[in-house]
């Protein structure tokens, strides 16, 4: 398929969006899956919480910011 | 724990059809499913929060092999906010009340079938990350954004 150019959407990724509608399911989910350990969120098998109020707030005062959890 | 496979993506869809849980994939790895192309480490499901289906969602996770305990499975039944699980053969994370979704039934009538996975609208991706304001979901914001134009391009009507 042709790429087109869009004057939204940078070339860059028009391509990537291009090259990934090629790609059956399967082989676009295997792509995305990947698993590095997570600091805190990872050394616990179970969490619950409430609220999604009090997930995020658990999140910004528990996890490492470089995680990128807290909010902005 | 090694990554979520497909095998076991369809595993999920299978055994959640089996017990006529009602949900829908969100997030990235719902976006990854309507052909966004990016990297993440576990599944969300946004479900739908009644005793019933909790109790249906309970005994698919078990099937899939979730080692719940009483206590956590009636947690799921009651339906907590968010539940992170990973007391399985892979993460998932039990979204009730997503940010920036006002109600399940509206998500669900505007939902996505892509080969069996119900997944929430690309629209309503975005409106979560959104709503939620995290660091991470602020720097990929704007390529989600550009997704959503190019797929609308490819899809002109939801299912």
């Amino acid at each position: 398929m042709a790429i087109e150019e869009s004057p939204e959407i940078p070339r860059e990724w028009l391509e990537e969006f291009e090259a990934a509608e090629r790609r059956p399911l399967a082989q676009r989910w295997k792509y995305a899956f990947i698993k590095t350990y997570k600091p805190v969120l990872d050394d616990s098998t179970y969490r619950s919480f409430d609220s999604t109020a009090e997930y995020r707030r658990w999140c910004a005062e528990n996890l490492p910011s470089w995680l990128g959890y807290g909010s902005v | 724990m090694a990554a979520f496979e497909y095998r076991q993506a369809e595993e999920v869809r299978d055994a959640l059809r089996q017990r006529g849980v009602r949900y829908l994939f969100i997030g990235k790895s719902g976006a990854i499913l309507l052909g966004y192309p990016d990297t993440t480490q576990d599944a969300d499901l946004f479900v739908a929060r009644d005793p019933a289906n909790g109790t249906a969602l309970v005994a698919a996770l078990r099937d899939l092999g979730f080692a719940l305990t009483d206590v956590q499975a009636a947690e799921i039944v009651r339906g907590k906010d968010f539940v992170q699980l990973k007391n399985g053969p892979f993460d998932l994370d039990l979204v009730f009340a997503p940010d920036g979704i006002e109600r399940f039934e509206d998500a669900y009538a505007r939902r996505i079938d892509v080969d069996g996975f119900p997944v929430c609208h690309i629209d309503d991706i975005i409106a979560s990350k959104e709503a939620a304001n995290r660091a991470k979901d602020r720097e990929s914001l704007a390529r989600l954004r550009a997704f959503r134009d190019y797929w609308k391009g490819r899809h002109s009507r939801p299912c």
